[in-house]
């Protein structure tokens, strides 16, 4: 790779994009959770805290969801710019959208 | 001198999570210097933030799931409850982000980083995300510990 073909490797843009999608499904799961409780429980059932189930399960995802995608030409497809924006606004809306769920549930 | 296990692991854990922000700076500037000579560099910084961002996260959790009641009763009853509803909950989840975005660095920094400008637009953006959502976390904790500072103050107060 140089200068010349400035994309992101193929396990790079896949994790990448993991990275984006298991960040805004931490969001979507921290706000569900809340909202229904049996979801909860039963969170808190696998590992005693529904907070170490959902780590867990990010982690997992993330390492998961990146092999399954690198495997794929989708990441690779979508280009590094769109990646870099994909990923940034994604941290952005789930930092913001975490701080909005828990002031105003 | 009276120090619990208590202290040790929340100390710990916000120390991690701090140096963890700091290795992600490191390893920001030697990106903005990406040359060959230090790639090498450059990969170990990004495992220095994954190593540190686990360390916080299994202390702080370990802390959490063992000590924190104890706290958040405490911090309920005080004047700022919105410590525990809106920052410890919001920190709580909120570690998550910094924690995907540093194992996903370590990825990102194996590229050619020198050669490659996407990969280091890529990594400059990650690092720095990393940084901002670490000292993020890093004041909520702040927050959340000056919740149970004045709900005691309080206490001790109402109880003269």
């Amino acid at each position: 790779m140089d200068a010349a073909t400035p994309k992101l490797g193929r396990v790079n843009a896949a994790y990448a994009l993991s990275a984006a999608i298991v960040i805004l499904f931490n969001t979507l799961i921290s706000c569900v959770k809340d909202a229904h409780v049996p979801l909860k429980a039963f969170m808190a059932s696998l590992t005693g805290k529904d907070w170490t189930t959902q780590g867990l399960a990010d982690v997992i995802l993330f390492a998961l969801l990146g092999a399954i995608l690198s495997n794929t030409g989708l990441p690779e497809k979508i280009g590094p710019k769109r990646l870099i924006c994909f990923l940034t606004a994604a941290v952005v809306i789930a930092g913001t959208g975490l701080f909005a769920w828990y002031a105003l549930y | 001198m009276n120090v619990t296990n208590s202290d040790v692991i929340l100390l710990a854990h916000a120390t991690f999570g701090a140096l963890g922000a700091l290795a992600a700076l490191w390893v920001f500037v030697e990106t903005l210097n990406a040359q060959e000579r230090n790639a090498a560099r450059t990969r170990k910084g990004a495992l220095l933030v994954a190593a540190c961002m686990v360390a916080a996260w299994i202390l702080g959790g370990y802390w959490y799931v063992h000590f924190y009641p104890a706290d958040k009763a405490i911090i309920l009853k005080g004047p700022w409850p919105f410590a525990h509803e809106l920052f410890m909950e919001t920190k709580e989840h909120l570690f998550f982000l910094t924690l995907i975005l540093s194992f996903y660095l370590t990825i990102a920094s194996r590229e050619k980083l020198y050669a490659n400008s996407s990969a280091r637009k890529m990594v400059l953006w990650v690092s720095m995300l990393v940084v901002l959502s670490g000292l993020a976390v890093e004041g909520f904790g702040a927050i959340v510990n000056h919740g149970a500072e004045v709900a005691l103050k309080a206490a001790v107060k109402g109880g003269r």
